[in-house]
């Protein structure tokens, strides 16, 4: 039996585990169905050209981890934004870990999606938003919303300002020879309100194991949204990020995407205006070596007048790593007086790295302002001379240039500690030494 | 008082094809519908030889077994293959021996078609070869350009006098399986122009083939080779019309560019096929395979200017095989009512120091939906590749779509590559201003299309830059926006 | 040369002229001042006949003959000339193709051929000296990438290639520094003659003493509410726009 057959073979066990008068029975059984006629997408799909889940599902995965594990916090510390006190959602090999999170229902709702979906009072909000901005025809989507069991629910009410970010972790532990994780996490952030995410993939050993992760998110009108991903796990480790934004109108919402790991990572990142004067940004940094592959496939769909979207992926490829950047700019007849902006630059380090880009651009409107850029390249040879000629050493040199073309996207983030984490890590990652300063 | 929007449309609107009258010319025209049989009374009606018609025949069995391709940003009702009649030619006498044999008729046409064979033949200018419904019926210059020992005339002409060449190189380019359209032309080609620049030559004149489809019911296949030998250089152009009918007319058409060693080609095409009524009743399908190798140190550019055509499918590509070869290719592709165009290039890398440039200029007005579709690959081997490529959109009125969808894959990590694509519209302010110095706004909106596309315009020759700038005046039927 | 008489227009709904009089006469210059927001601006637009105002009430005549039926390039035909404010950029389009294209219409317009190509050029090397133009700039594409004085120096070359009856110069000194300011006043002088009518719309006082004019007026809420001579430029520096709104 394939893995794909395993997946469908085992929804029965699945929802016997969970009430069958669960009000999303229904939807967790359709979606099993769009999966079932879909299966999974192969390179033959336009959307697929440039990655391949061949090598992931021919093997094997666990779909129903052991209950409850722990772990030591000493252990995983470093993976927290510990400097500084957060909100935290943490799962162990996919089940919740009441003992390394910090959840709150005071003011604002930071918990699990389990309890969202089968506790009454939230009943509405689940008929109003689960699955609804998620795209229902797409495959993974579908598998994951048919497995739907766990994840993180968070809602911020009507003019409140969540004080702590929120960080959400997913540990894997290894003690599965090999998991399969299907996290679901809804977040909604209602009128003027704000709030900022971190979300974290962690594998604590070499295993394999493969996240189909969907996140929707529900950014109402002046909300503002601010989400981190950080993708820096072990290269046995693969995710699939699907990611879903509403905002209405004067909603901001950016996301940043830190790839700088992993076996094989697919970002999908979907954002849909529902009103005007939606402002979005979409920042990302990719660094990756060896035999990784990471593929950000982004879509801004433009369908209300007076938006805007930002757009800047930089990608820093060596051995014989694989990028793609997939960005595409819907606009929509109606949505005149659209600014919306593309930039994706990549530098290939080594000979075997490789890099595919295909940014397009959909326009039906006329009054719009829109562009995309693209580079392939190498460092500037003057620069790397100028810096030579000041006594730097060629390698510390391309180094320090490596890691200036990819910094600057930081500049947008707006919690300090994260920042400077991730620019050490950066720099960790490029053979910089930042010395003390920083 | 100013034209509003509205007024500006209608009167835009009124500007007819221009190109589509049919003529009356005896023709002898096959019963529809394809099968091994037609293919093979093709090749006898051109007395082929046997592996002519063998080659032909490997091309039909492909076919059959191939797929309409449906991955374009194009919607169309699919041709009926077995409604279309797959050859037809202007009965006449074997061959010209001058002009003055030539049906009056079919030289009435020219005429109509802006091209004089007797202006042509008297000034040292283009030399013409012209197919009419798929086959040759005039090259001029045949002799200036024989004493360079260049050979210019029909396909079918080659096939019999320079079998070697043809032999060697057709099918080298765009191998008969290579696409639907491609295998369909390699089985049921009917004519096509043929050209070979000797090692060291350069051709004194530009070489031009005019094609028409006359006929109704008819495809047109034409087949275009064209070979520059070592360090030759030729300029080749190519223009293209049709009647205006209601029913969609088929046009697949390959074109096979080899370029050996140190030579250069430069091919331009203005392609103005029927477009299809403003209400996008008929109008010509433009599925045409166009393609090019590049040896060391030579260069093949392409440009063309696209205003025709109901629904354009259309790639003009570059194999730089060769190290320090060059590509370039130059687009203005025009859409307007309902007409579709996807078009762009491919520019494949594989010898080292290879470069290739891309200006791409899309024009949508009316209805229209208008692509650009474009691939840059560089492979491993290929160090120090050098891309460049820029396209911009312009959008005339809220009714039509420009769309962009490059693809760039690099697997060398010496390669430099750089894309760029803007969108944008004409402003009323632009055309407020050109009224303000006395340019109504039908020239003004000429004028400013013009200096959208002046990049590409510069790369076309002289002679054919003229009519280009013209055509995109007239197949404007935009607003002000 | 051209007879307004109780102008009234708006755009979108909204009055912006409230009943404009103003008659200028061959060979003459009227300067028309006023603070930001009195119409200055709608003024110019509406005499060059841009479809965006609408005109309400009352009548212009450029020698005698009526406008409000005349699109915009019909009134250039005519002789009426507009220095824009703020110059439009076109692409591609070269000043020089762009200035020929413009002639050739105009002398269309007329009846005539088109002006050779000899005639052209000469007269391209003659206007673009008495601007100080360099070769250069008259290839590039028109007005984009230009510097606020380029900008400005390209329209009043264009006036001095069109030979316009009447010019209007819309805020022809905003963004000019004051050696680019002597260059295009001097153009502009060079151009007055007996034959020809100028307006020039200003905020500020600065340009009339390069471009003196026979009279100014002083426009505030859609209407001149003072004429007098070139001293009352002066006065309205030296006592500011407030005094004005005293005087309404």
């Amino acid at each position: 039996m394939d893995f794909q057959e395993k997946l469908l073979a085992s929804h029965i066990a699945f929802e016997e585990e969970i009430d069958l008068t669960d009000p999303i029975h229904q939807v967790r059984i359709d979606s099993l169905k769009t999966f079932e006629v879909k299966g999974f997408p192969t390179r033959k799909d336009e959307a697929w050209k440039y990655t391949s889940l061949n090598t992931l599902i021919r093997k094997d995965y666990e779909l129903f981890p052991k209950a409850e594990k722990s772990i030591d916090l000493q252990k995983v510390k470093k993976y927290f934004l510990y400097e500084i006190d957060t909100y935290k959602v943490v799962f162990i090999d996919g089940v919740y870990s009441p003992f390394l999170s910090n959840t709150t229902h005071d003011g604002l709702d930071v918990c699990l999606m389990s309890a969202a979906l089968t506790k009454a009072k939230y009943k509405d909000l689940i008929n109003t938003y689960f699955n609804k901005i998620a795209n229902q025809e797409d495959s993974l989507t579908s598998l994951n919303t048919s497995y739907t069991r766990e994840g993180a629910y968070v809602y911020i009410p009507k003019g409140t300002v969540a004080e702590k970010p929120i960080e959400i972790i997913h540990f894997s532990t290894g003690e599965e020879k090999s998991l399969w994780l299907q996290p679901r996490n809804l977040i909604v952030v209602d009128q003027n309100a704000q709030v900022q995410i971190i979300e974290r993939h962690q594998s604590l050993k070499e295993h394999d194991v493969v996240t189909n992760s969907v996140t929707e998110i529900y950014a109402h009108q002046d909300a503002l949204l601010d989400y981190y991903k950080i993708q820096n796990d072990l290269t046995s480790a693969a995710l699939i990020d699907n990611t879903y934004i509403s905002q209405d109108r004067n909603s901001n919402v950016k996301v940043h995407t830190f790839s700088l790991g992993g076996k094989l990572i697919r970002n999908n990142l979907n954002f849909h205006h529902k009103g005007e004067h939606c402002d979005s940004t979409l920042k990302g940094i990719t660094i990756l070596e060896d035999k990784q592959h990471v593929d950000h496939f982004t879509l801004v769909d433009h369908s209300q007048p007076n938006c805007e979207s930002h757009q800047d992926y930089k990608g820093v490829y060596a051995g014989e790593s694989k990028g793609i950047f997939n960005g595409k700019i819907f606009v929509d007849r109606l949505a005149q007086k659209t600014n919306a902006f593309q930039q994706n630059n990549n530098i290939l380090l080594d000979d075997k790295a490789t890099v595919n880009t295909k940014p397009q651009l959909e326009i039906f409107a006329d009054d719009v302002k829109c562009s995309h850029g693209c580079t392939v390249g190498q460092l500037d040879n003057d620069t790397l001379f100028y810096l030579r000629s000041r006594g730097i050493p060629e390698k510390e040199a391309k180094a320090l240039m490596t890691y200036a073309f990819a910094n600057n996207v930081l500049e947008s983030v707006e919690i300090p500690i994260l920042k400077k984490r991730i620019n050490l890590l950066i720099a960790k990652k490029l053979g910089v030494n930042l010395g003390l300063g920083l | 008082m100013a034209y509003t929007e509205e007024e500006l449309k209608k009167e835009l609107e009124t500007k007819e094809y221009e190109y589509g009258f049919y003529t009356d010319i005896d023709s002898e025209t096959f019963p529809i519908g394809l099968s091994e049989e037609i293919v093979e009374r093709i090749s006898a009606k051109k007395n082929e030889p046997e592996w002519m018609t063998q080659w032909r025949l490997e091309a039909f069995r492909a076919w059959k077994k191939m797929d309409e391709p449906d991955w374009a940003n194009v919607h169309y009702k699919k041709p009926d293959f077995q409604a279309i009649s797959y050859y037809s030619a202007p009965l006449k006498k074997d061959k010209y021996e001058s002009i003055d044999e030539v049906d009056p008729e079919l030289l009435a046409t020219f005429e109509k078609l802006g091209i004089s064979l007797d202006e042509q033949k008297k000034l040292a200018g283009v030399a013409v070869d012209i197919v009419v419904d798929s086959v040759s019926v005039a090259t001029t210059f045949k002799k200036t350009l024989g004493e360079k020992g260049i050979i210019f005339c029909s396909i079918s002409e080659a096939i019999q006098d320079h079998p070697e060449l043809v032999k060697k190189y057709i099918g080298s380019v765009v191998p008969v399986k290579d696409n639907f359209y491609a295998a369909l032309n390699s089985a049921v080609f009917s004519d096509g122009s043929f050209c070979y620049i000797p090692k060291g030559v350069r051709c004194p004149m530009e070489l031009s083939t005019y094609f028409r489809i006359n006929q109704a019911g008819t495809g047109q296949f034409e087949r275009t080779l064209v070979i520059a030998d070592e360090s030759s250089y030729v300029s080749y152009l190519e223009g293209c019309t049709a009647p205006s009918r209601d029913e969609n007319q088929l046009h697949a058409a390959v074109v096979e560019l080899v370029a050996l060693d140190h030579s250069e080609i430069k091919y331009s095409t203005v392609q103005n096929w029927y477009p299809g009524g403003k209400d996008g009743v008929g109008g010509v399908y433009n599925f045409v395979t166009k393609r090019g190798i590049c040896h060391t140190h030579s260069k093949i550019s392409w440009t063309q200017v696209e205003t025709g055509s109901a629904v354009t499918w259309k790639y003009p590509s570059c194999i730089l095989k060769g190290d320090y070869s060059i590509g370039e290719f130059y687009s203005i592709a025009l859409t307007n009512n309902y007409q579709q165009a996807d078009t762009g290039t491919k520019m494949v890398h594989l010898g080292k120091n290879t470069k290739s440039t891309i200006i791409s200029k899309g024009i949508s007005a009316g209805k229209s939906q208008n692509s650009y579709r474009g691939l840059v690959q560089v492979h491993p081997r290929a160090t120090n590749a050098r891309n460049f490529s820029q396209c911009d959109s312009l959008l005339m009125g809220n009714d039509c779509g420009a769309h962009t969808f490059p693809y760039i894959e690099v697997r060398n990590n010496s390669a430099q590559i750089e894309h760029e694509a803007t969108t944008s519209k004409i402003g009323e302010d632009q055309v407020f201003y050109c009224n303000q110095r006395g340019i109504d706004p039908e020239k003004a909106i000429a004028l400013i299309v013009n200096g959208f596309s002046k990049e590409v315009l510069n790369k076309l020759p002289m002679e054919f830059a003229v009519e280009a700038q013209k055509l995109l005046e007239i197949s404007l039927e935009g607003s002000v926006g | 040369m051209i007879t307004i008489e109780n102008l009234h227009a708006q755009v979108e709904g909204k009055k912006i002229l409230n009943g404009i009089d103003l008659d200028v006469k061959s060979g003459e210059v009227h300067a028309i001042m006023g603070p930001n927001g009195s119409g200055k601006s709608t003024l110019s637009s509406v005499i060059a006949g841009h479809h965006d105002y609408e005109v309400t009430e009352g009548t212009m005549l450029l020698e005698g003959e009526d406008l409000s039926e005349m699109s915009a390039e019909e009134r250039a035909h005519k002789g009426i000339f507009l220095s824009f404010q703020y110059p439009v950029e076109i692409p591609g389009v070269s000043v020089t193709n762009f200035i020929k294209t413009a002639i050739n219409a105009n002398r269309k317009a007329h009846g005539l051929e088109n002006m050779p190509a000899n005639e052209m050029l000469k007269k391209i090397r003659e206007k673009s000296a008495l601007l100080e133009i360099d070769s250069r700039f008259l290839s590039r594409s028109l007005n984009e990438g230009f510097s606020g004085g380029e900008k400005k120096r390209n329209e009043i070359f264009q006036m001095a290639m069109l030979e316009p009856k009447l010019s209007i110069l819309d805020e022809t000194d905003s963004g000019l520094d004051i050696d680019a300011l002597k260059i295009v006043a001097n153009g502009v002088n060079k151009l007055r003659s007996k034959d020809n009518a100028i307006i020039v719309i200003t905020h500020y006082q600065r340009l009339l003493e390069y471009i003196v004019p026979d009279f100014v007026h002083v426009l505030f809420d859609g209407k001149i509410v003072k004429s007098g001579t070139k001293d009352l430029a002066l006065e309205l520096e030296a006592k500011g726009y407030d005094w004005i709104k005293e005087l309404v």
